[in-house]
């Protein structure tokens, strides 16, 4: 217990609560300090950053392996530039922009992702509350989950055609395993006391699940959606393997086939850097919505 | 073994009655009795505590009442309905102060714009005015197991269970925390079932006393608690008479005469 904590704990009469912002966190570590520290973190990044650039500049001047196969970081850049607008009445490539040819790709690892939670969140509720459940469907979720997209995607286009169904499909069928044993874990390791508090307040087996256990699980479940989108995004470019056009899975495929390595390089990017951006985010959605993580 | 309660018990309608209960817990190769053969009374408006060292059953008597806990031989019949306070405050942290309380209007059927009306009423109650808006893990321990005292009054209990619910705070606040716990019983003629290991507690809020032993957890002796309950001796001014002192004396050395009692920690400070 912090020294303050301990103090505000004898000055306990609280009729009136102590004015205190809900924003500002207490016991922190000193503002400036760590501000400071972090700084010079993201420093090292981007230091970091700029020796990798002029290392790859190096060899691809070396000649140490012909151009075609690594192309220079300027190359790169050119192929996204080119990519990313339009040229000699050209749109981007194969008719859409680089940023389009994302946004296609994103859609879909979200709407993947999206019927993997709607329906590996309540999978994993039942999973983890009803033993005879989770005895029959949890090695199923496992068999599931250690299988590489790719492997599935045969019979999904050989079902769904190679339209966008198979597509959507495969991210789910990647993004529900990690949903559902997280779901299922968390509901599991729900502490009993809070339970049995709801339980001697009048609540039944529903309202135990719905309002205690899901909102008690809510951390991990979060946790497990995260993790989803990242498999999503690794699985992306299988699911684009095919007619994957507009997509950035396709792009990259197509421009293999043509040994546009500049522009693999530069699609490969984009999903890494989309896929940094993404994770950011959904760590401020975790914050915001369970803030209570790690304060009790 | 003193009865002289008696008296006044049998006026009373009993809420509780446990009759030749017997719990125990572990598996059924290697079975730990926690409680044997205990034979419990409670009547209408009572408060009665139970004290007794550590593992000597009495939280499980307790979670025996409230319908935790599965007994292996006896009956347990409580008419009334009850609140269950614990030692830890047990808030869902997800839900505002507010919030908590409403869960346990909104299970007793109490429809929802009536809600934040009746939890204002009852955080005015608990001293804690103005608070239901704020998040859980803002409030101290004092505030937090006051937020519980509210959500467990939020249900209308008749019977109020308390499982050492001041043991994890400090000194200041547990005092004033009793006193207001004493008065509000008195106050609403809630029945109280008061589980602590502290002499002290146990004759400053008990109207009876019962005090436990262990191997197996049983009852082994009762104390009436006459004291004068007017102001000025109201609370804590009640510390200071000669009549809290002899009883809390009697008490203590009751609990030490109780066999297999390691006298440890009767009075101390209880673990953090």
């Amino acid at each position: 217990m912090s020294l303050t904590q301990a103090a505000r704990r004898t000055t306990e009469p609280a009729r009136k609560p102590p004015e205190r912002s809900a924003s500002s966190t207490p016991a922190g570590p000193s503002g400036t300090n760590s501000r400071l520290l972090a700084l010079r973190w993201l420093a090292l990044r981007a230091v970091a950053l700029v020796v990798l650039l002029a290392v790859w500049h190096l060899v691809v001047v070396a000649e140490v392996w012909p151009r075609v196969l690594v192309p220079s970081p300027g190359d790169v850049w050119h192929a996204f530039v080119q990519a990313s607008t339009t040229h000699d009445g050209v749109r981007g490539y194969s008719g859409h922009l680089l940023i389009e040819h994302l946004g296609v790709s994103l859609r879909r690892i979200g709407v993947g992702t999206g019927y993997a939670v709607l329906v590996g969140v309540p999978l994993g509720l039942v999973i983890g509350v009803v033993k005879p459940v989770a005895v029959v469907l949890e090695p199923a979720v496992t068999f599931l989950r250690t299988l590489p997209p790719l492997a599935y995607l045969s019979l999904l286009v050989i079902w769904f055609g190679i339209d966008e169904s198979p597509k959507i499909w495969l991210l789910v069928i990647a993004a529900l395993p990690p949903v559902a044993a997280a779901t299922a874990a968390a509901v599991r390791t729900v502490p009993g006391d809070l339970v049995e508090a709801a339980r001697s307040l009048g609540g039944g087996p529903l309202t135990l699940l719905l309002a205690v256990r899901l909102p008690a699980a809510l951390p991990e479940i979060l946790t497990g959606i995260r993790i989803a989108v990242g498999v999503a995004y690794t699985s992306v470019v299988a699911a684009e393997t095919i007619n994957g056009v507009p997509g950035i899975g396709g792009m990259i495929r197509d421009a293999q086939r043509y040994n546009q390595t500049d522009l693999v390089i530069a699609g490969i990017i984009a999903i890494g850097i989309s896929g940094i951006a993404l994770d950011a985010a959904l760590r401020g959605v975790e914050r915001a919505a369970v803030p209570w993580r790690g304060r009790t | 073994m003193p009865r002289s309660d008696t008296a006044t018990e049998d006026r009373r309608q009993p809420v509780i009655a446990l009759d030749a209960v017997t719990v125990r817990y572990g598996t059924k190769r290697a079975p730990v009795t926690a409680v044997r053969d205990v034979q419990l009374t409670v009547a209408e408006g009572e408060f009665v505590v139970l004290v007794g060292p550590s593992g000597c059953g009495k939280t499980t008597l307790l979670r025996t009442v409230a319908g935790f806990e599965r007994v292996a031989a006896g009956t347990v019949d409580v008419r009334e309905r009850v609140g269950v306070v614990f030692q830890q405050p047990r808030l869902f942290p997800w839900r505002t102060v507010g919030g908590n309380i409403a869960f346990a209007l909104a299970r007793r059927g109490v429809p929802r714009p009536e809600r934040a009306a009746r939890v204002a009423e009852l955080l005015e109650r608990v001293g804690l005015p103005g608070t239901a808006g704020r998040r859980v893990w803002e409030l101290s321990g004092g505030q937090q197991q006051r937020v519980a005292i509210a959500r467990a009054l939020a249900t209308e209990p008749r019977v109020l269970l308390m499982d050492e619910p001041f043991a994890a705070l400090d000194a200041l606040t547990r005092e004033r925390l009793q006193e207001e716990v004493r008065a509000l019983a008195a106050a609403s003629g809630t029945t109280v079932l008061f589980v602590t290991h502290s002499a002290e507690e146990a004759v400053l809020l008990g109207s009876r006393v019962l005090v436990m032993a262990a191997e197996p957890g049983r009852i082994v002796a009762e104390l009436p608690v006459d004291l004068p309950r007017e102001p000025p001796l109201a609370g804590h001014g009640l510390r200071g008479t000669p009549e809290f002192a002899a009883l809390r004396q009697r008490l203590t050395e009751t609990m030490r005469g109780v066999p297999e009692e390691v006298s440890e920690g009767v009075e101390a400070a209880p673990v953090p």
